[in-house]
């Protein structure tokens, strides 16, 4: 593993006026992993993308390429290339000028130009478009041409600023699976700025979650989802059924409602105000197993998405839980709960996350 | 039973509410036609008269006596005439090019210069569009005066180039504005300086429209007679101002041929302007025209 990382940032801030959009924000990159800055709009994610490109000052702390500080670089002086929101293709220029861009900037030989050009578009599958203007291509092969452009310069860093955002959900989904294959590929470290954590789950080495310019947690994606640090992570990432209440004894006492079972708890002490959450994947409808803690509610609502089922399902009044079943191959077109039903549920007490 | 005999049944029905429908689409409002018909009448009876004219056989302007070129013809063998064409056509291209850079420049700079003097500078530079020209001639002419500098045709282009900025950069501010930031950044990302950026990426994007506010320019400062009247020397005239000296003392059926070619000209400029954007591919040459 090389200890230097890809990217490091020191304290840096990026104040506007008299708010910061980043706040002295400390993160290392490691080379080769696929990175993604992961949170909701304005969190300050983009901003912390454009300070690595340069495109962006920081009003304070430093910005560290392979340990090299290139705070005051600018972009076209950074071992980094950008995969643009709007893809920012040249539109008077053809795919393969918009691809030799960047070689042709550096004063490379035409015939090497030609030859990575080439070789770019066949890894992005546009081998027959190299003559096609921009705007006589799809949303899909736009964004790959945006790629090709940014990685045939072969970058230390590739920066990706929402790049899959304008794609409708199949093709996003395929090109999930593209852009990992491709980072595999080359090796190059990438850094994703996303707001949809099924992407930044299903495609990062490790993702920062930033909230109001500040990383709230930062790890691998299983530590992010089974093990989130903070109730703003716990609810960012998917739903997760978060409740208020009081820790006493293994239980937790929500305000109005039952107690919940939460399993015994070191490092919280009785009586201290917390906040449960249990994903409702965690949460079973039968063939319970020893050791689970039961419950018992009302169906509230049943929503049917194809695979799954999700149930609504009221603890007390106005404490409700939300439950995903798998439906598989059981005739679950039969037995499936209906709205109205009490039912028993019950969970894996050490699933409970417990945030004091 | 039913089921054969209803659609039968309800055919006619439909048949008869779909003609009624095209009776009610083909109803058409008499009055709007006849006010446009009167407008457009108005607008171009005299100028197809001057067409009509200058190819009369005889020197007379009301009666037409048979098709001939003879006007045309005198045109051609008119010294003076020819001399002036020559001036406007100068004009008309240095005009062209000195205010497309300038405009272009100028709409450039108010779109990414976001300060107060910025958008101040925005404001003036739309004054020269509501000004009554004879008061911009006039105080052209007298700046030159002032400054000592003898009127020729020297000063008319100086005149128009000033006066046709403003139009350049109407057409081109809302280009600049449209013009998405991110393809600047991407050259510049990918290894360009911030000049080599605009040069290599931004310029192009707006070659469309600057070409398009140039054939609208050389249109107009060609056509232009007020300007020109008042900043322009004893050295061949414009045209303009020739055809109007020559009014004075009676007029020739060369100046219908003349105009004729000028209209003819001119139409042929604004077609060539609008069909611009359709060569490069994409809408948005003339924003003034299409009103976008």
């Amino acid at each position: 593993m090389d200890a230097t990382p890809a990217v490091r940032l020191d304290g840096v801030s990026k104040q506007y006026a008299d708010s910061y959009a980043v706040h002295h924000l400390d993160l290392d990159i490691e080379s080769g992993h696929f990175f993604s800055l992961l949170g909701p709009s304005g969190c300050g994610k983009t901003t912390t993308l454009r300070m690595i490109g340069g495109f962006s000052d920081p009003t304070e702390g430093s910005v560290l390429l392979a340990g090299e500080d290139v705070t005051d670089l600018p972009p076209n002086k950074r071992n980094v290339n950008t995969v643009f929101q709007s893809y920012a293709l040249f539109d008077h220029l053809g795919v393969a000028d918009n691809v030799g861009f960047g070689l042709k900037r550096k004063g490379v030989p035409k015939t090497e130009i030609r030859k990575r050009v080439g070789e770019m578009l066949d890894l992005v599958q546009l081998g027959a478009f190299a003559d096609r203007k921009p705007r006589t291509l799809s949303g899909g092969q736009r964004q790959r041409v945006a790629l090709a452009r940014a990685l045939v310069n072969r970058p230390a860093v590739l920066l990706l600023d929402e790049p899959l955002a304008a794609l409708d959900l199949k093709l996003r989904r395929q090109m999930q699976v593209e852009l990992k294959q491709i980072q595999r590929e080359v090796g190059v470290t990438f850094v994703f700025v996303t707001h949809d954590q099924d992407e930044a789950l299903t495609m990062s080495d490790r993702i920062a979650v930033m909230h109001a310019g500040r990383v709230e947690q930062c790890g691998t994606p299983e530590d992010i989802y089974e093990h989130p640090s903070t109730g703003f992570v716990a609810s960012f990432m998917g739903t997760s059924n978060l409740m208020t209440g009081t820790y006493r004894d293994g239980k937790v006492s929500l305000e109005k409602g039952p107690d919940l079972p939460v399993g015994t708890r070191t490092g919280i002490s009785d009586g201290t105000a917390v906040s449960v959450s249990v994903r409702p994947e965690k949460v079973w409808l039968s063939d319970f197993e020893p050791g689970m803690a039961k419950l018992s509610g009302v169906i509230r609502e049943t929503v049917y998405s194809g695979p799954t089922t999700t149930y609504l399902i009221e603890l007390a009044p106005g404490v409700t839980l939300s439950v995903l079943e798998q439906n598989t191959a059981r005739a679950r077109m039969e037995d499936r709960w209906s709205g109205g039903e009490t039912v028993e549920f019950a969970w894996r007490p050490e699933h409970c996350l417990v945030l004091a | 039973m039913t089921l054969v005999s209803t659609p039968t049944a309800t055919a006619p029905a439909r048949e008869s509410a779909r003609t009624a429908k095209r009776r009610r689409g083909r109803r058409r409002p008499r009055v709007l036609i006849a006010i446009t018909t009167l407008f457009f009448a108005l607008l171009y009876l005299p100028i197809a008269v001057v067409a009509l004219f200058s190819f009369n056989s005889q020197k007379s302007l009301t009666v037409f006596d048979g098709f001939s070129l003879r006007w045309y013809r005198a045109f051609a063998h008119d010294d003076v005439l020819i001399a002036s064409l020559g001036t406007s056509l100068r004009i008309s291209l240095v005009a062209m090019a000195g205010s497309v850079l300038l405009g272009v420049a100028l709409a450039l700079g108010l779109v990414r210069c976001r300060t107060r003097l910025g958008s101040l500078a925005g404001l003036i530079m739309l004054v020269p569009l509501i000004t009554p020209e004879i008061v911009t001639g006039v105080a052209s002419m007298l700046l030159f005066k002032g400054l000592g500098i003898p009127l020729s045709t020297f000063t008319v282009m100086l005149a128009e180039i000033t006066f046709s900025i403003s139009y350049v950069t109407v057409v081109l501010r809302s280009r600049v504005a449209a013009l998405n930031p991110e393809v600047e950044e991407a050259a510049m990302d990918l290894g360009a300086t911030r000049w080599q950026a605009v040069r290599l990426v931004t310029l192009p994007a707006l070659l469309p429209a600057a070409l398009a506010s140039a054939v609208l320019i050389f249109a107009l400062v060609f056509d232009d007679f007020v300007l020109a009247y008042f900043t322009t020397g004893v050295d061949p005239q414009p045209l303009s101002v020739r055809i109007y000296s020559a009014i004075r003392f009676g007029v020739q059926p060369t100046i219908n041929a003349v105009g004729t070619l000028m209209l003819a000209g001119s139409i042929a400029l604004i077609a060539l302007a609008l069909f611009i954007p359709r060569l490069f591919g994409r809408r948005g040459g003339l924003d003034l025209l299409s009103g976008e």
